[in-house]
C-alpha cells in the first residue's frame, strides 16, 4: 500500500483531486484488509418480492417457514452522514506544505467519496467565520461534485464556534445520521467540546477529527517571539524557549481531556496532523468503525 | 582588604554589560500568526512569575561574574593586623620608625609613603593602653625622639603631618635612636615596629641590629617589620648623571648635555623618552634603551636663548618614582661679551696696528667676544654702556670729560683693560685715570730686545695660577705662557694706595708687576704692563696669548669665576663665595623656602641643607640674583630601589621579626583564588538556569 504523504498530497491542486486520491488509497488499502467483505454482511431477512435478486433468497429460511425471504446486506442499509468541518481562522495555520483547512477539506472530500460510492446519503456542514453553510446529505452521484465543490471553496476565517455547532446539528438532524468533525477544537469556550458530544446522546454516530499542526503539538520556536492570533486581535511577545514547557503542558492537558471526553462520550476521536499520510488516517479510521460495528 | 593591581579594577565596570544590554537591547520580535495562541497566552501567564525571578537570577549571575573576574585579577588580599601587644608578656614600650627615605614614594596606586602612614596608625591603634609610644619619622635629617608616653593624638597628629623626603633614611641609625628612647621607659618589655620598604639603601646589613640596654645588660627588643611594599618588587628607572657644558664649537651659546640613566627593574624598558629642558621649555628629545640592571648614557644639544647662567633640566618619562626622572642643572653659558676696543696706535699695515693681534684673538671661533674696533679719538666719543668691556690698548689720557665717564662705566660694573705702549705718557694717565689704575704708573723700564746679549729679555716668573684667569694654563699651556719674552714694559709704583686693593696676577721674573687687577667699584680693571703687539714683546705671538686674551674679556665681564660647577645634594651643604661680602642675603629654594644660610671665618657662605631638588637662588637684599642659581640633585644611590631578600631581613633581625605570627605585621590572605572559584561557579549556575529554559 502506497500511502499518500502531505507533500505528495500537497502537490495534487484542488480539493477534488486530492480528495479522490486519498479514497483510492483507501480503496486499495481495503483491498488488502483483512476485514474485507465486512461491508456486504447480511443485515436483515425481507419478504420476496418480484424482482429482487434470485441469488439472495435464503433457503434455508424457507424451508424453516415455508416462505420466501430474501437476505438484505449491510450496505444496502440507509447511511446518512454530515461531515462538519470547522473553516475557522485557526484553520487556516501552517507550518509544512498543508494547512489544517486543507486536510480537513482533504479528509472530507475522500470520506464523500466513499460515502456515495456505496450510495450513502452525505451532507456538509461548514462551521465558518461567516456562519454556517449546509448542504443536506444525499446519495445521488452528481450531489458528490456539490460537495467537493463546497469543500473547494472554504477559506480560513472568523472564529471556532463549536458549542453553535451542536445547537445548529442537533436542529438539522432529526433523524439518527452519522457527524464527521473535522477542527483542531480551538474554541476558548469551556464546555464547546461537551455540547459538540451531546449529539452522541440524540443516537447519532458522532466522530471526530481533530487536526492539529506539528507546530502546535512541538512548539519549536526559540528566539523572542510576536505570536499574533489568526481568529481575533490577540497577541504576546514573549521568549519563546522560556514558555515552550509550559505550552507542551498545556497542550498536553488539552488533548488528554479532549480524548477522554470523547472517550467517556462514546464518540470516535483521533488526532491528525497535518504532516501525516492522509490516506493511512482513513484507513485507520475505517478499521476502527468496523471493529465497533462488529 | 588590598589589590596587588588595583587598576585592573576598572575591568568592573563590564558588570554594567547585563544591564545595559538589558536595557538598549532593541532586537525585534519575529511577528508569527499562530493558531494555539490561546495556550501561549496561558503558558505565559503561567510562567510570567517564575520567568521574572529566573531573568533576575540570570542577570545577577552575569553581574557577578563579570564583577568577580577583574576583581579577581587585581588580585584581592585580606589584611589581618597582627597584634603588636601580643607577642610580649606584658606592656611593652614601643617605638614606631617610619622610614621617610626618597624610596617611599614610590607609587603603585597610592605611594608607599601613604601606605606607611597608614600603617603606623595601625600600630598605635594595634598597643594596648598601658603600652608607652614615640614616632621616629626616619629621613636625612633624624633626631633624637621623645620618651616613650601616653598622648596618642599628638602622636597621630605628628603621623598626619609627616611627609616624604627627598633624601636618604638611614634606618641603622634611627632604629639605635629609636633604642636610646626605649631605654627612658621603665616598662621591661621593649619593641620596635619598623615601617619601610625596606630597600638595600636604605638599611646597612653589616652594622649590628639594634639593642636596648636594660639596667646594664643589652637586649634584643621585639622587632615588629611592616613592609609597605608587600613583599613585591620595586621597578625603577632614574637619572643617575647629568653634565650640561657649553659647547661653543657647535655654534653660538650651544649647550650639550650628557645624562646617564639607570634602570633597576627587573624587566627592560626600550624607547623610554628623555626630554631636556632649557629655561623651562624642552628643546631636544631622545629615547633610550634600558636593559634590565643596565645604564644607557645619551647626548643632547640645543642653543640657549641667552647667555649666562641658564638652568634646564633632563627629564625621563615618569615611572612609579617620578622624583628621580627630573634632574636639573645649571649651565653657564658664554656671554656674547661686547667689547669696545680702542687701538691708540693704529697702523695701515694691519700687523703693524697696535689692536691686530687683540682682535684677532677675540674673534677667533669659539670666543664669547664681539670686538668694535675704534682709534682713540673715536672712542671716546663711544657709548660706553653699550659695551661690556672697554679695552685701552697703548691709548693717551683721555681728556677729563672721558676720563669720568670712564670711570663711571667701570664703577657701574664694566670691565676696563688697559695695555701699555709708547702712546701712554705716565703723568697724564696719573692724574687722569689714576683713580681707575691698580697702581699709578711710574716709567717705561727695557729689558733687552730679543736676540740682544746686554739685556736680557724678562719673562714672566710669578703667576697665580690658581686665579680664574689662570686655571686653563697646566703643564704644557704653562710653558707657554712663561716662553714669552718682554723686552719693555711700565714700571708701576710699589704699595697699595689706602682704600683700594689691587692684587698682582703675574709679574716679571724681576718681581715688576706685568698683569694687576683692581676693583673699583662694581667693576674690573686689569693694567697689562706691556702691549698687546709686538713692539714691546712677542707676547701676542705666543700660543698662551689667544686665551688668556679670551679669558681676560670674560673675567673683566664677570662671567669667569661662575664657571665652575656649582651642584648640591639632598641633605648636605654648599659653600658659596660671593666676591662682595654681604652680597647675598638669602637664598631661595625651589619651592620658594628660604634656606639656611651660615657665614664662614673666611667670608664664604655656607648653604643648606637641601631638602628639595631643584634650582636655588642666591639673592640679594633687594631681591634680585646676588649670584648664578645652582641645581640640588638627588642622591643616585637612593633610586636604587633594590629591596633587602626577606632572609636576608629574618637574619638581621631575627626569624620571629619577619615570619613571627604576632611579629609579622600583618597576615595577608589572597583572596582572589576564592572569587575565581566563586566566578566558575556562578557561571555554572548561569549555565544550568540557561539550559533549564
Amino acid at each position: 500500500m502506497a500511502l499518500l504523504d502531505a507533500v505528495t498530497i500537497a502537490k495534487l491542486a484542488g480539493v477534488k483531486v486530492r480528495a479522490r486520491a486519498v479514497m483510492e488509497g483507501v480503496l486499495s488499502g481495503l483491498h488488502k484488509s483483512p476485514h474485507q467483505g465486512q461491508s456486504v454482511e447480511f443485515a436483515e431477512h425481507k419478504e420476496y418480492a418480484p424482482g429482487d435478486e434470485l441469488r439472495h433468497l435464503d433457503w434455508k429460511a424457507y424451508a424453516k417457514f415455508d416462505r420466501f425471504y430474501v437476505k438484505r446486506f449491510e450496505h444496502e442499509t440507509d447511511l446518512r452522514a454530515v461531515l462538519v468541518v470547522d473553516a475557522s481562522g485557526s484553520m487556516g495555520y501552517r507550518s509544512g506544505t498543508l494547512s489544517k483547512l486543507e486536510v480537513a477539506t482533504t479528509l472530507a472530500g475522500a470520506l464523500s467519496y466513499l460515502l456515495v460510492r456505496q450510495q450513502d446519503a452525505a451532507g456538509l456542514s461548514v462551521l465558518g467565520g461567516n456562519g454556517w453553510s449546509d448542504i443536506p446529505p444525499r446519495s445521488a452521484a452528481g450531489h458528490l461534485m456539490a460537495l467537493l465543490e463546497a469543500l473547494e471553496q472554504l477559506e480560513p476565517k472568523g472564529s471556532t464556534q463549536l458549542h453553535d455547532a451542536a445547537d445548529h446539528l442537533a436542529e438539522r438532524l432529526p433523524r439518527r445520521a452519522m457527524v464527521v468533525v473535522f477542527s483542531d477544537l480551538f474554541d476558548d469556550a469551556p464546555d464547546a467540546l461537551r455540547r459538540l458530544l451531546q449529539l452522541r446522546a440524540r443516537k447519532h454516530d458522532v466522530a471526530i477529527f481533530q487536526i492539529l499542526d506539528p507546530a502546535e503539538l512541538e512548539f519549536p520556536f526559540d528566539d523572542p517571539t510576536l505570536f499574533l492570533s489568526m481568529e481575533d486581535d490577540r497577541r504576546l511577545e514573549v521568549n519563546a524557549r522560556e514558555i515552550r514547557e509550559s505550552y507542551l503542558e498545556e497542550v498536553g492537558n488539552f488533548l488528554a481531556q479532549t480524548k477522554a471526553l470523547c472517550a467517556e462520550a462514546d464518540v470516535d476521536y483521533q488526532l491528525v496532523r497535518t504532516d501525516e499520510p492522509l490516506d493511512a488516517v482513513l484507513l485507520q479510521f475505517l478499521s476502527r468503525r468496523q471493529g465497533r460495528r462488529r | 582588604m588590598s589589590f596587588v593591581h588595583p587598576w585592573l579594577l576598572l575591568g568592573a565596570v563590564g558588570a554594567l554589560l547585563p544591564l545595559l544590554v538589558h536595557l538598549f537591547d532593541r532586537r525585534r520580535p519575529k511577528p508569527r500568526p499562530f493558531a494555539a495562541i490561546a495556550f501561549v497566552l496561558r503558558s505565559h501567564r503561567r510562567t510570567t512569575s517564575r520567568l521574572r525571578l529566573k531573568r533576575l537570577l540570570l542577570y545577577t549571575l552575569r553581574t557577578l561574574l563579570l564583577l568577580a573576574v577583574p576583581v579577581a585579577l587585581a588580585r584581592p588580599q585580606l589584611l589581618r593586623p597582627g597584634a603588636a601587644g601580643t607577642r610580649t608578656s606584658g606592656p611593652a614600650a614601643t617605638a614606631v620608625v617610619v622610614d621617610r627615605s626618597l624610596g617611599m614614594r614610590f607609587r603603585d596606586s597610592e605611594s608607599l609613603f601613604e601606605r606607611a602612614r597608614d600603617e603606623a596608625r595601625e600600630a598605635l591603634a594595634a598597643l594596648l593602653p598601658e603600652e608607652p609610644v614615640t614616632l621616629v619619622p626616619c629621613g636625612p635629617d633624624v633626631e633624637s625622639p621623645a620618651a616613650p608616653g601616653f598622648d596618642r593624638a599628638r602622636l597621630r597628629q605628628a603621623i598626619d603631618r609627616m611627609q616624604p623626603s627627598y633624601g636618604g633614611a638611614d634606618l641603622n641609625r634611627c632604629l639605635g635612636l629609636a633604642a636610646k628612647a626605649l631605654e627612658d621607659s621603665p616598662l621591661p618589655g621593649k619593641r620596635l615596629v619598623v615601617i619601610s620598604a625596606f630597600t638595600a639603601a636604605s638599611l646597612r646589613l653589616e652594622s649590628p641590629p639594634p639593642r636596648v640596654k636594660v639596667g646594664d645588660t643589652l637586649v634584643q627588643p621585639e622587632i615588629i617589620l611592616r613592609d609597605v611594599a608587600h613583599a613585591e618588587a620595586l621597578p625603577n628607572h632614574f637619572l643617575l648623571d647629568v653634565k650640561a657644558e657649553p659647547a661653543p664649537q657647535l655654534g653660538p651659546r650651544m649647550v650639550q648635555v650628557t645624562f646617564t640613566a639607570r634602570n633597576v627593574a627587573p624587566g627592560g624598558a626600550n624607547e623610554v623618552p628623555a626630554a631636556l629642558e632649557l629655561a623651562g621649555r624642552p628643546v631636544a628629545k631622545a629615547f633610550l634603551a634600558l636593559a634590565p640592571g643596565g645604564t644607557a648614557q645619551k647626548s643632547l644639544s640645543a642653543r640657549a636663548e641667552a647667555g649666562g647662567a641658564v638652568s634646564g633640566a633632563v627629564v625621563l618619562q615618569p615611572d612609579a618614582l617620578a622624583e628621580d626622572d627630573r634632574r636639573d642643572f645649571v649651565v653657564q653659558v658664554p656671554q656674547e661679551l661686547r667689547v669696545l676696543v680702542v687701538d691708540g696706535a693704529p697702523s695701515s699695515v694691519r700687523y703693524r696696528d697696535e689692536a691686530f693681534f687683540y682682535e684677532a684673538a677675540l674673534t677667533a671661533p669659539g670666543s664669547p667676544a664681539r670686538p668694535t674696533l675704534r682709534d682713540a679719538e673715536a672712542g671716546w666719543r663711544e657709548k660706553l654702556t653699550d659695551y661690556d668691556v672697554v679695552a685701552l690698548l697703548n691709548v693717551p689720557a683721555p681728556a677729563p670729560e672721558a676720563a669720568a665717564r670712564l670711570k663711571a662705566f667701570v664703577e657701574a660694573g664694566g670691565g676696563l683693560l688697559i695695555s701699555m705702549g709708547d702712546q701712554v705718557e705716565t703723568d697724564s694717565w696719573n692724574q687722569r685715570l689714576g683713580a681707575l689704575l691698580p697702581r699709578p704708573l711710574r716709567l717705561v723700564k727695557s729689558a733687552g730686545a730679543t736676540g740682544e746679549t746686554a739685556l736680557r729679555p724678562a719673562r714672566l716668573g710669578d703667576v697665580a695660577w690658581e686665579h680664574p684667569l689662570f686655571l686653563p694654563f697646566t703643564d704644557r699651556a704653562r710653558e707657554g705662557l712663561l716662553a714669552a719674552r718682554f723686552s719693555k714694559y711700565m714700571l708701576v709704583e710699589a704699595g697699595q694706595r689706602s682704600g683700594e686693593t689691587a692684587e698682582v696676577l703675574a709679574a716679571f721674573d724681576d718681581g715688576a708687576p706685568a698683569l694687576l687687577l683692581a676693583r673699583r667699584g662694581k667693576g674690573r680693571v686689569l693694567l697689562f704692563t706691556s702691549t698687546v703687539d709686538r713692539d714691546w714683546s712677542d707676547f701676542a705671538i705666543r700660543t698662551s696669548f689667544l686665551p688668556l686674551v679670551q679669558r681676560s674679556a670674560a673675567y673683566l665681564a664677570g662671567g669667569l669665576d661662575e664657571h665652575e660647577r656649582m651642584e648640591g645634594h639632598i641633605g648636605q651643604t654648599l659653600v658659596l663665595r660671593p666676591e662682595v661680602p654681604g652680597a647675598v642675603a638669602e637664598v631661595r629654594s625651589p619651592s620658594g623656602g628660604k634656606v639656611p644660610l651660615r657665614p664662614e671665618a673666611d667670608g664664604s657662605l655656607r648653604v643648606g641643607p637641601f631638602s628639595e631638588p631643584g634650582i636655588y637662588r642666591p639673592l640679594d637684599a633687594a631681591g634680585g640674583p646676588a649670584l648664578s642659581p645652582f641645581a640640588v640633585v638627588l642622591e643616585a644611590a637612593q633610586s636604587d630601589l633594590t629591596r633587602v631578600k626577606p632572609e636576608a631581613l629574618a637574619a638581621y633581625f631575627g626569624e620571629e621579626a619577619v615570619k613571627g605570627p604576632a611579629g609579622a605585621a600583618e597576615t595577608r590572605v589572597p583572596l582572589w583564588t576564592w572569587l575565581l572559584a566563586a566566578a566558575a561557579l556562578v557561571f555554572f549556575l548561569e549555565g544550568t538556569l540557561l539550559r533549564r529554559s
